[in-house]
This record gives structure tokens, sequence and C-alpha cells, in this order.
């Protein structure tokens, strides 16, 4: 009885980890199959071709628009990382004026939709004349609400001694926090990189808003544009474009998925 | 301001300006943007309450709202049932437990676009997979995303599997805090599995249910870049969203006024049913 | 008739044997306590019992019935967790009465017996509070009066009294005791503490390694424990010891340490062999101090005495306790004294053995002298 149980769960199990994995498995084979044999529900193509991506590549900047993703992403999570744990560390464990407020203030941002501060951020980067800048794609970004809370959670833990002792020794507080505070940070410090790595990396609403040059857009957004304008012609050679994107994720994600998980995952519930 | 305080001063300062520049001000901004008429171009003119007004008359935009909460409808509880099934499965001594979960979680982590044009490909009508698998058992194919009645649901059976791998967690996490001892008591007390279900599994979830309905419910009314690339909105406006109308309204029609009008009205209308959902939600548990 | 029978009850663990050939009978209506540290495998005996382990080899019986194979729910048992196991979304009321709603009892019965367990509990004012409202001891009421209504063939207490204080702890384990004596119902009740074995058991098992050290009543193991183990586990304060050996001396014979000589009666040295290792255990209950100023009224032979220093006094109110140090390295002892006359620290004492409350071990551990 036991065994026909175990069974049927790991039978449900495979069939349901199938609905997740599959559609991916069929988008990678399809970016090799010929337009004719595309639709099919084979995973190895016959004829096995690597047009798609050719024609995927010189139709539209997408390496440009790889190392674009790849510049504002990383530079969007060290200023979060970096400018978010001073934030933290002083709202942690120094005092000043406001902190209370400050406190409040960050709380209540998380709980404002994007939805209603994204025309008059519009307008205020048309104003600034920042259209297709990479500034319009970052500034928004160099702070980040949740990643400020969890560090501010965690250093809120660490003993009053480590800090007591660097200050008697002579040290500023912007020492303490990089050489004492952030060694012993690591697993949170990798939950706030790879949440707001993650997320810059997807984000696609606001290139969409503050972007028109192609030279200067995100790598999800290229993908948008180029799939709904008609530049991609066929199947093949969207879901080709959409690999370029897809790739560095899974590849990064099947070493570290246990990172990711923890991350977005925490991340969301604490959010 | 004393010696003290100042190194705390210094390294919140930059923090507080972001927030007066990208948090304050717009919100600030965005009320004000109610009452004008501006196309970026242009100087701004005053519009009194014409925007509102026009709102609340407005077809698209309650056409919209009522996409919306069809999606969510069909949303809600599919996310809960599936991520709370799942969780079930996997709270277990499993072979390849790991490999499982990262299994479920990998259509978070990919990008909203990418699956929604994977998926555009998936429900197309003549060459989709799944239509191909329909025909396969012997079912006639289904016109996913040109049928007014199939499009919005397609839309929110898909956005349900991009994120119940999320949602599996939160479940997950919840059932570890359930105590050994209470379900070996209830098992004593003579309880069946189901019994098991309904006494003290799903009563002791309550939380992380309200968590995963308020959370998908928030990310229902921000739907945007789905309905973008899979149906521009149609068939028939059906799968229209909120966020959507608001983007063509300042991107496409630069009426950055009724845009914002139209932001303030969503943040509104998401704080009212967030609200509500708690509130009865809180009800249900004193039953 | 035996209400629980463990026939050759073995347990494993993939290579490591935690509960070895358990073969016992707790008669009906019998308060059995499971006494040993941790990893002596009462608390898996125990689970076994609720069927929330599986039993590797041999049977269970509850009355007569082989229960092994069946699920928890079909063995007509209850279970009193450490924790509780309170369900943390339910009323008092309803914590209740769930095992009995599970198995279709009518209303009116649901609603007689509820109200018996709380009145004898004192928990009718606590009906419709929810367990997070409740203090520890009120807690733990409620998951006997759970187990109550069930009107089970067996109560399982696992270390019910662990999580509370030692003063409700006291409190407890005399309610629990009368609640058992007037329910009559058969329990098996593990523990760690020898002191609430002792006062509750009926009959105590002293487990260590899995495996059965020794069964018996109370007084039993107190005045006759049958292992070194047992000894120095049951009875507070706990046994003194000292490693030596016998030697005869003109028919009398005579237990030889470093600065101890101590003639010891026939009767507990009739199993012994001279010049073997030894070891004797006294309970400091059986050693009484007396003065050096005395010493001329003597009271007793000086060959049945300890001469040693104090090295601290532990005054505990009725009965205090004696440290001192035993002449050239054998060891510190304890004795008990009454508060009346006490020595000060640093004085030289002379103690009185009773030689006839000595216990001999051999290099086994196992007990020769009675």
């Amino acid at each position: 009885m036991k065994l026909l149980r175990r069974i049927a769960l790991y039978t449900g199990l495979a069939i349901a980890a199938i609905t997740f994995i599959y559609p991916f498995l069929w988008m990678a084979s399809s970016t090799f199959k010929l337009p004719a044999e595309v639709g099919s529900l084979a995973l190895i193509p016959h004829d096995p071709t690597l047009d798609n991506y050719r024609t995927m590549w010189a139709r539209a900047p997408f390496g440009r628009a790889l190392l674009n993703s790849t510049f504002v992403a990383t530079t969007i999570t060290l200023t979060v990382l970096v400018f978010g744990s001073m934030t933290a560390y002083a709202m942690a464990r120094l005092n000043f004026r406001g902190r209370p407020l400050l406190n409040a203030a960050t709380m209540a941002v998380l709980m404002v939709p994007g939805q209603l501060t994204l025309i008059p951020l519009y307008t205020l980067i048309v104003q600034l004349g920042l259209i297709d800048t990479y500034t319009a794609l970052i500034l928004p970004y160099l702070f980040n609400a949740t990643a400020i809370l969890m560090l501010r959670q965690f250093f809120l833990q660490i003993p009053q001694s480590l800090i007591d002792s660097a200050r008697m020794d002579g040290m500023s507080e912007l020492r303490i926090l990089f050489t004492i505070f952030w060694p012993l940070s690591k697993p949170v410090l990798s939950i706030v990189a790879i949440f707001t790595f993650m997320g810059a990396w997807n984000e696609v609403l606001w290139p969409l808003l503050v972007v028109r040059d192609q030279q200067v857009m995100t790598l999800p957004q290229l993908l948008t544009v180029f799939a709904l304008g008609g530049g991609a012609g066929t199947v093949g050679v969207s879901l080709a474009s959409a690999m370029v994107l897809v790739v560095p994720v899974v590849v990064a994600y099947m070493f570290l998925q246990r990172n990711f998980i923890e991350s977005m995952a925490g991340s969301g519930i604490k959010g | 301001m004393r010696a003290e305080q100042k190194p705390g001063s210094l390294m919140a300062a930059p923090y507080a300006a972001y927030l007066l520049v990208f948090a304050v001000y717009p919100i600030a901004f965005a009320l004000v943007l109610v009452f004008l008429q501006w196309d970026l171009v242009t100087a701004p003119s005053f519009a009194g309450t014409d925007n509102v007004r026009l709102l609340l008359h407005d077809g698209r935009f309650w056409r919209a709202v009522i996409n919306i909460f069809v999606f969510l409808t069909i949303h809600v509880p599919l996310q809960i049932v599936t991520a709370l099934a799942l969780a079930l499965a996997l709270n277990r001594p499993l072979a390849g437990r790991s490999f499982w979960r990262a299994a479920f979680f990998l259509p978070v982590v990919i990008s909203g676009a990418v699956v929604a044009i994977l998926w555009s490909n998936l429900y197309a009508t003549d060459v989709g997979l799944i239509n191909k698998l329909l025909v396969k058992i012997g079912l006639s194919p289904v016109p996913w995303l040109t049928d007014p009645r199939t499009a919005m649901p397609a839309i929110a059976v898909m956005v349900t599997w991009k994120n119940v791998g999320f949602y599996v967690i939160i479940y997950l996490a919840g059932l570890q805090y359930i105590p050994k001892s209470c379900q070996e008591a209830i098992e004593i007390e003579g309880a069946s599995a189901w019994q098991r279900f309904r006494y003290l599994t799903l009563p002791s979830l309550l939380p992380q249910t309200i968590l995963v309905v308020t959370l998908s419910t928030i990310n229902g009314f921000q739907l945007f870049i789905e309905p973008y690339v899979m149906t521009g909105g149609g068939p028939l406006r059906r799968t229209y969203s909120v966020v959507l109308y608001l983007y063509n309204n300042a991107f496409a029609y630069q009426k950055m006024g009724y845009a914002a009008t139209i932001g303030v009205a969503l943040a509104l209308i998401i704080g009212i049913v967030v609200f509500t959902q708690r509130r009865l939600i809180g009800k249900a548990e004193a039953l | 008739m035996p209400s629980v029978t463990f026939e050759h009850v073995r347990k494993t663990f993939g290579d490591a044997t935690v509960v070895e050939d358990f073969d016992l009978g707790v008669a009906d209506g019998e308060l059995l306590v499971l006494v040993g540290g941790s990893g002596s495998g009462k608390s898996t005996i125990l689970r076994m019992v609720a069927g929330l382990e599986e039993v590797t080899s041999g049977t269970i019986r509850i009355d007569q019935r082989d229960v092994t194979a069946l699920l928890p729910r079909e063995r007509d048992v209850a279970m009193v967790f450490q924790d509780y196991g309170l369900y943390p979304h339910m009323t008092v009321r309803e914590n209740l009465s769930l095992g009995l709603r599970l198995r279709k009892i009518p209303a009116q019965e649901i609603s007689r017996r509820v109200t018996w367990a709380a009145e004898m509990l004192g928990l009718e004012a606590l009906l419709d509070r929810k367990p997070k409202q409740l203090s520890g001891g009120q807690r733990q009421r409620v998951a006997m009066g759970r187990a109550m209504v069930r009107e089970p063939k067996v109560f399982l207490f696992d270390e019910p009294l662990s999580n509370l204080d030692a003063g409700l702890r006291a409190q407890m384990r005399i309610e629990i005791g009368g609640l058992q004596r007037r329910l009559n119902t058969t329990t098996i009740y593990v523990t760690h503490d020898q002191v609430e074995a002792m006062t509750l058991g009926d009959r105590i098992v002293v487990l260590a390694d899995g495996r059965i050290q020794q069964v018996g009543r109370p007084i039993d193991l107190y005045r006759a424990p049958i292992n070194r183990f047992v000894a120095g586990f049951i009875g507070t304060p706990p046994m003194n010891f000292v490693e030596g050996g016998l030697r005869g001396d003109n028919g009398q014979v005579i237990f030889i340490a470093e600065g101890i000589s101590i003639r010891l009666p026939s009767a507990k040295t009739a199993k012994a062999t001279v010049a073997e290792p030894l070891t004797l255990g006294i309970r400091p209950e059986d050693l009484r101090v007396e003065f050096r100023e005395d010493a001329s009224g003597a009271t007793g032979p000086p060959d049945e005495a300890l001469t040693g220093r104090v090295v601290l006094v532990e005054r505990l109110g009725g009965t205090s306790h004696v440290h001192f140090d035993l002449g050239a390295g054998s060891g510190r002892m304890m004795a008990s004294a009454s508060n009346d006359h006490l020595p000060e620290v640093g004085e030289a004492i002379t103690v009185r053995v009773l030689t006839d409350r000595i216990h001999l071990f051999g290099t086994d551990g196992s007990a020769i002298s009675n």
C-alpha cells in the first residue's frame, strides 16, 4: 500500500516537473530548428541549424543589449549593496535625528504600488533630459527599501562590543561597516545581491518608458520590441532572442539554485 | 547637530535625499498631475477635475478593471490550490527533493517577457504546442489568445504557472512550523489523512494563505508585460490590463495627466481590495 | 492478564540498535515508569507503543491484541507530549473534543466527557481560550484532558513535566499520580528525572543504551540495585563509590582502598572474591558524621569508620550534605547530616559507615553484595 502511494507521488511530481521544465526545453530546441519544423513536439531537431541565431544577431543589437543589461544590473546591485548597507548601518547602529521617521518612510514606501510613481518619475526623467541614458535606467533603483530593511534587520543583531572596540581603536563608521560588518553579513548580502540583480535584469516596464534607442535598450526590452515589432519574422528567431536572456539566468540558477530560492522567496516574504 | 549624530546623518543622508526625489516627490506630483493636462512637449495646463470625471466614465478603464478581476478570480484560487498541493507533496523525505524544488521554482527567476513570448507560442492556435497536444489526444484546438472568452483565463493560467514555485516555498516554510507533536497527536486521536489536512494543516497555514492571496492579488493588478506581449490588450479588449492602459496613455497618447490619474486610481483600488480581503479572511478565521 | 505486553521488541535505526530485546508485561491499571538518560531508548519504546515508530522486530500487544502493525489511530491509546501538542488554532474545548468528533461520537456524549475532564482538571473557566493564552501548567492539563476524554486503553506520557519549572513540576507530579489512581488506566510514563520515577511509579524500568538495567518497585531499586548504573542513578543524593578490594584478615573480610579500611559483614561478602578489584557503594544517608571531640565516647568500632577532612558543607534546610576528602587520594565522599551539629570546613571528622547498607559491585558493574 505504501509503495503504491510512493509511486503515485513520484509520478505526479514527475508530471508536474515536466510541465515546468519541458516548455523551456522545447523553446531551446526550437531555436535550432528550421521554420518548417518549429511547431513539432520533438525535442531533437532533424536538421539542427544556427540560422535563427544568426538572423536574430544580425537584425537587432542583442550583443549590445546583453552588455547594457549586465552593466545596468551590476551597477544597480553594487549601489544597492554599498549605499544600502550604509543606510542600513546608520539606521541600525547610529543615532541621528529623524531616524524613526526614516524607518517609517522606508516601510511606507513598500506599501505604495510602483504604478503610482511611474508617471511622475517618467516626467522627471523627460524634464531632466535623461531619456535614452543609462542614468535613467539606474537612478530610480539606486536604493531598495526591501534590501535596506533586510540589511538593517541583520545589522541589528551584530554585537555592540565589536563596534565599541573598533571605535576605541579609532575606526571611522564607514570602516567599521565595510571591514567588520560586511564579512559577517555574507549570507544576507548574497541574498540581497541575488534578488536585486534578478529584479534589475528582468525589469522591462521602466526601460520601455524611458529608452527608445535600440543601442541603449536592456535585453528583455530589446527582446520584447523585437518579438512584437515583427523584426523576428519567425518563431525560431524570436525564441532565439529569448534564449539570450534566459541562458545566463538558467546557468546561474543551476549552480546557485539554493541561493536563488532563499533570496527571492525570502525577500518576497518580508516585502 | 550634535557631534555623535554626525556620522549617522551623513550616512543616511543619501537615502533621505533619494526618498525625497524618488518617493515623496513622485507621490505628491502624481496627485498634482491628476489635475493637469500635459503632453510633455508643451507646458502643462490646468484641467480641474476633468481627468477624474473622464476616468469615472471611461469605458476602457473600467473594462480593464473588470479584466483584472476576471484574471484574479481564476488566478488566485488556482494559485492557492496548486502551490498548496505541490508544497504538501514536497513536504516529506523525498529522493531528489532539491531537484523538484528547483524545477518548480525555475519559472520564477525567468523574465516575464520571456515567459510571455514562450507561452504566446505555446498558445498559438495553429502551431502552438498545447493545441497540438490536444489534437493528439483527440480534442479540437482552442483559439486560446484570440477568443475573447479564453484569452484572459489563458493568461491567468500562465501567470499561475510562472509564480507557483514562489508560493510553494512560502507554504513549505509554513508547513515546517506545524509542531511535530501536533501532527502526531492528531494521528493518535484518530484522524485520517484528509481529516489531518482539514483540521490541522489547512488552519495552521492561514497566515501563508493570506500572504499568497495578498501578493498574487497585488501582482495581478500590476499585470503588464503579459498582455503587452501576448495580445496587445485584445481580443475585444478582454486582456487589456490597467497598467497597460496607463502605459499607453503615457507613451502612446502622451497624456500625462490622465495617465497619472489612472495610476492614482489603481493604487486606490489595490488598497481597497487588499484591505477588504484581509478583513474578510480575518472574519473567516474567527468562525 | 497484562494490559500491555512487549515481546522481545527491538528497534534499529540503520546500523545503530536503539532498543535491545525489550521484554516486559505491564499490568492492568499499573503506572509503569521508563527512566534513563538521553539515548537510553525510553522515548523510542513509548513511541513504538503509540505506533509513531516502527518496530524492527518483536511484538507489542495491548490487551492481548497484536498491535505491532497497526496505525496509531487503530490502537486506542492516548499520548501526552513534552510540548503538549495542543492545536494552536483551536480553543481548549475544541482541543479536548477533536478526537471524539473524529470518531463520530454523539454530541451529547462529547459534551459530557469534556465537562467531566474539565472539572477533574480545573479547566472549566478556560474552555473557550486558545492555547497561547494559557500558562505551561494549564496547557499540560489540557493535554492530559485530551487524553482522558478518549477513555483509551493506555495512557502514554512522554516527559510531560520537563518544560515546567521545578515548583510546578512537583505539584503536577502529585496531581498526575492522583489522577492515574482515580482513573485506573494503564499508564506508561517516560522521564529522565529519577525523582519523578520514584514518586510516581508502581514499577520502574531503568534503561541505559537501549537495555533494561532493572525492573522493580521503587523501594526495591533503591535498596537492592542490580548494578552500579542503577545504584548511581536511583536515589538523591547519589550514592558514593570507592574503588578498592577485599582482604581476608583472621576470618574477617576487610575492604581496602587508599586511606580506607572497613570491616564488612560476611553476608555482604559471600559472593565476592578476595583480592579482586571491586567497587564499594554507600549512600550518603548511610554515612554518619562523628566528631573528634566525641571519639572518647565512641559510638562504634573504629574499623567501621572513615576519616577525612571536610571540604564543603551544603546546608539545604532539612538535612545537609557534608563533602569530605578521604585521606590519601581516595577521592571525595558525601555524607548526609542533620542540621543539629554540622562540622566546619577544614575540620577533621570521623564518618561512621552503616556496613549492612553497603553495596559491592564487581568489575562488570553487577552487584555482588545482595
